[in-house]
C-alpha cells in the first residue's frame, strides 16, 4: 500500500464501524448472546487453570454419581469424575470443532456461490446442481455414514493438526455438509451485485475476473456471510453433539456430545443423576442459542433498509 | 476543427439480443425473435474530436457506448481502433492495451463507485490493473494528478473518503478522475451530467472540454439532450431505434436539421422566452416502438408526419445533404 493511504487516516471506515457497533450492541439478543459466548470462550481458553487437568477414570476425584455439592459443584459421573471439570474441558473441544467446521463451510460455500453467480451459464448450472445435491442430502445422515468409513480407512491413532483423527473427520464432515446453504445465499447476492455499475467500471478499467470477485463483490457480501456464519456455527454445534452422542466422538478428547453419550450409556437418566445429563445439555443449548441470537442481530443490523455500513 | 485521422470507427455495428422463446413457442416452431438494440451503425470519431450521440431512451445509445468499451459483444459489424480490428478481442489481459486508451464515464456516479472503496482505491484501480505504475509513490502522484485534473482540490483531502461522504458533483468528478488516471485517448461519456444539478453541469462539462483542449482527447458524449450536445460537441449523431438517422456538424444538426426526427427533437426542447421560432412540424406523437418489433421500411414512419408510401416499404439509406451531413430520409433526396 502507498504511504498516502496510511498518512490520511481512514476516518470514514472508523465512523462506519463505530455506528455499526452501536446499533449491533443496542440489540437485546446480541447482548445476551455475546455475554454467554464470552463466558464460554473464557472457559474454552483456559480450562486447566480454571478446573485443573482433564479428569479420567484414573485420576477421578470423587465418588460415583454424587449429586452437586460444595466439593463437586456439578456432581460427579459414573466413574467419579467431576462433571464441572468435564464440561469446561468439553467447551474447548465443542467450540473448536464448531468454529473450524464453520470456517470450512464458509470458505467452500462462498467460493462456490461467488463463482457460480459471477460466471453464470454452464458453470452456474453445474455448481448449483452440486449444491442442490448437498442441500437435499440430510447432512446429519451423510456425516453419520462418512465418519465411520473415513475412520476405518485412516485409523484412530495419531493426530492431525493437534486433533485426534475422529475429531478431525467430524470437522471436515460437518464443514462439507453445511456449505450448500451458504453457497445459495452468496450466489443470489452475487447475481445482484454483478449487475451493479461498479462491476462494469471495474471491467472497463481493466480488472480481471478474479480481482472483481475478490475486491468488488466479496467485500459487499461480508455482512451476509457474517450473519449466516453465526447460524452455521449453531448448526455445527448441533450436528457435532448428535454425532458424538451416537458414539462417533473421541473418548480421549470428550466434547459435550460425548459427555451426553457417556451419561446416557451409564443410565444417568434412570438413576436420577440429572446433573450428569443436564450440565452438558444446558451448555449445548446455551451456546447454540447465543450464536443464533448473534446471527439474527447481525442480520437485523445489516438489513439493507437499516444498514449502517455503506 | 481537430485532426481528421479517425481514432475509432464503427462499421455496420449490430447488437441483437436474442429473445428466449417459451417452451410453447419452441414446440410450435415459432422463430425466436431478437431485440435489435443497435442495428447497423457506421460512426467514426476523429482524434481530439467530441462527437455527441443523441437519442431517446431505448434508442440504443448506451449499448453503442458499451460496445466501444467492450462491455457488450456486438453480433455483427466491426469495431476498429486506429485501423486495428478490436471486435473479437476478449479477456482482461488481451484487452489491457485497449483499456489503457479507451475509458468510460458512467451516468450514475453513485452506482459506479464501489461503496466499500475509498476515492484513492477507485482512482488507483486502473493504474494497478493496467500495470501503469512501478511503485507506491508514483501511484500516489498519478492519483493526485488525476483528481486535480478532474477538479478535486486539494487531492489529498479526498484520498480516504468514501463515496457516501461526497456530493453528487464530487462523485462524478471521482469517476472522471478514474477514467483520466490512465491518460486515455478516447473517453465514452454516458450521460455524464444527467444526474447532476444544473449548476454543477457546466463545471463538469468544462472539465471534459479542457481535457480535449489540453490532451487532444477524443470524446463520445452520449446524451438525450440536443442543446447540451450542441454546446459541447463538434459533430452530432442522432440515433433512433438502433440506427443513425442523421449525422453532421453540431451547428448543422441543431440549426439546419434535415431528418423529421431531428426536427421533432429540436421542437421538443423547451425554450425560455416562448416558442416563437418553432419549425413547422408538430410535436412527436406516440411512443418509440419496441426494438423487438422494428417497423418495416423507414423505422420512423409510424411517428413521422411527413411519411409517404415509399417510407412504409423501403428503408432509406444515409443520403448526403450537405458537407459531412448525412440524413437517412427519403424526403431529403429531393
Amino acid at each position: 500500500m502507498s504511504e498516502s493511504t496510511v498518512r490520511y487516516s481512514p476516518r470514514g471506515r472508523t465512523r462506519a464501524i463505530k455506528s455499526f457497533l452501536c446499533q449491533f450492541l443496542g440489540h437485546g439478543g446480541a447482548q445476551a448472546g455475546l455475554v454467554c459466548l464470552v463466558f464460554f470462550l473464557v472457559l474454552a481458553a483456559a480450562p486447566n487453570t480454571l478446573v485443573g487437568p482433564l479428569q479420567t477414570a484414573i485420576n477421578a476425584t470423587g465418588d460415583f454419581l454424587v449429586p452437586p455439592s460444595g466439593e463437586h459443584l456439578l456432581g460427579t459421573d459414573e466413574v467419579g469424575r467431576d462433571v464441572l471439570n468435564l464440561v469446561v474441558h468439553g467447551a474447548r473441544i465443542s467450540l473448536t470443532i464448531a468454529l473450524l467446521a464453520t470456517v470450512i463451510s464458509l470458505v467452500v460455500g462462498t467460493s462456490v456461490g461467488i463463482t457460480a453467480g459471477y460466471y453464470g451459464g454452464r458453470v452456474d448450472v453445474w455448481l448449483m446442481r452440486l449444491t442442490d445435491f448437498f442441500f437435499v442430502m440430510p447432512s446429519f445422515v451423510l456425516a453419520l455414514v462418512i465418519t465411520p468409513v473415513v475412520l476405518e480407512v485412516m485409523g484412530r491413532g495419531g493426530d492431525i493438526l493437534g486433533f485426534r483423527p475422529s475429531l478431525f473427520v467430524i470437522i471436515v464432515v460437518i464443514g462439507m455438509t453445511s456449505w450448500a446453504f451458504v453457497a445459495r445465499i452468496v450466489r443470489s447476492q452475487t447475481l445482484s451485485l454483478k449487475e451493479r455499475t461498479f462491476v462494469d467500471r471495474a471491467r472497463v478499467v481493466g480488472s480481471s475476473n478474479i480481482v472483481i470477485m475478490v475486491k468488488h463483490i466479496l467485500p459487499n457480501l461480508l455482512p451476509q456471510i457474517a450473519a449466516n456464519g453465526a447460524l452455521v456455527v449453531a448448526g455445527a454445534i448441533y450436528v457435532e453433539t448428535s454425532l458424538s452422542f451416537l458414539g462417533l466422538g473421541d473418548p480421549l478428547q470428550p466434547s459435550w456430545g460425548t459427555l451426553l453419550a457417556l451419561a446416557q450409556r451409564a443410565g444417568a437418566a434412570s438413576a436420577g443423576a440429572w446433573w450428569d445429563l443436564g450440565a452438558p445439555g444446558v451448555c449445548v443449548l446455551t451456546v447454540s442459542l447465543s450464536f443464533v441470537l448473534i446471527g439474527n442481530a447481525l442480520d437485523d443490523t445489516f438489513n439493507p433498509r437499516r444498514r449502517v455500513i455503506p | 476543427m481537430p485532426d481528421t485521422a479517425d481514432i475509432l470507427r464503427l462499421e455496420s455495428m449490430q447488437v441483437h439480443f436474442p429473445i428466449q422463446g417459451g417452451l410453447f413457442d419452441r414446440v410450435l416452431g415459432r422463430p425466436a425473435g431478437a431485440v435489435r438494440a443497435v442495428d447497423g451503425i457506421d460512426l467514426n470519431i476523429g482524434r481530439g474530436e467530441i462527437v455527441a450521440l443523441v437519442g431517446e431512451s431505448g434508442s440504443g445509445k448506451t449499448t453503442v457506448g458499451r460496445v466501444i468499451t467492450k462491455l457488450a459483444q456486438p453480433t455483427g459489424g466491426r469495431l476498429l481502433f486506429e485501423g486495428e480490428d478490436m471486435t473479437s478481442v476478449r479477456g482482461s489481459s488481451a484487452l489491457r492495451p485497449y483499456r489503457h486508451r479507451v475509458q468510460m464515464i458512467f451516468q450514475d456516479a453513485y452506482q459506479a463507485l464501489n461503496p466499500r472503496h475509498t476515492v484513492f482505491d477507485v482512482v488507483a484501480e486502473p493504474l494497478r490493473s493496467l500495470r501503469l505504475v512501478d511503485n507506491a509513490s508514483q501511484l500516489a502522484d498519478r492519483v493526485s494528478e488525476a483528481l486535480a485534473a478532474a477538479g478535486l482540490n486539494p487531492p489529498g483531502d479526498f484520498f480516504a473518503r468514501f463515496p457516501h461522504e461526497l456530493s453528487g458533483g464530487q462523485r462524478q468528478r471521482v469517476v472522471i478522475a478514474g477514467a483520466l488516471a490512465v491518460r486515455p485517448e478516447l473517453i465514452v461519456a454516458d450521460e455524464p451530467v444527467s444526474m447532476l444539478d444544473v449548476s454543477i453541469r457546466a463545471q463538469i462539462l468544462q472539465v471534459l472540454v479542457d481535457l480535449r483542449d489540453k490532451h487532444n482527447m477524443a470524446l463520445l458524449f452520449i446524451t438525450h439532450d440536443l442543446p447540451l450536445a450542441w454546446s459541447i460537441a463538434d459533430r452530432i449523431a442522432v440515433l433512433y431505434l438502433g440506427k443513425l438517422v442523421e449525422i453532421g456538424s453540431a451547428d448543422e444538426i441543431t440549426f439546419n436539421p434535415r431528418h423529421p426526427y431531428t426536427v421533432a427533437l429540436r421542437n421538443a426542447t423547451p425554450q425560455i422566452g416562448g416558442n416563437a421560432d418553432r419549425g413547422k412540424l408538430p410535436a412527436l406523437q406516440g411512443e418509440v416502438p419496441s426494438a423487438a418489433r422494428v417497423p418495416r421500411g423507414c423505422r420512423f414512419h409510424p411517428r413521422c408526419p411527413l411519411a409517404f408510401d415509399r417510407c412504409r416499404e423501403e428503408e432509406p439509406p444515409a443520403i448526403e445533404v450537405g458537407p459531412q451531413h448525412l440524413s437517412a430520409c427519403w424526403r431529403s433526396e429531393c
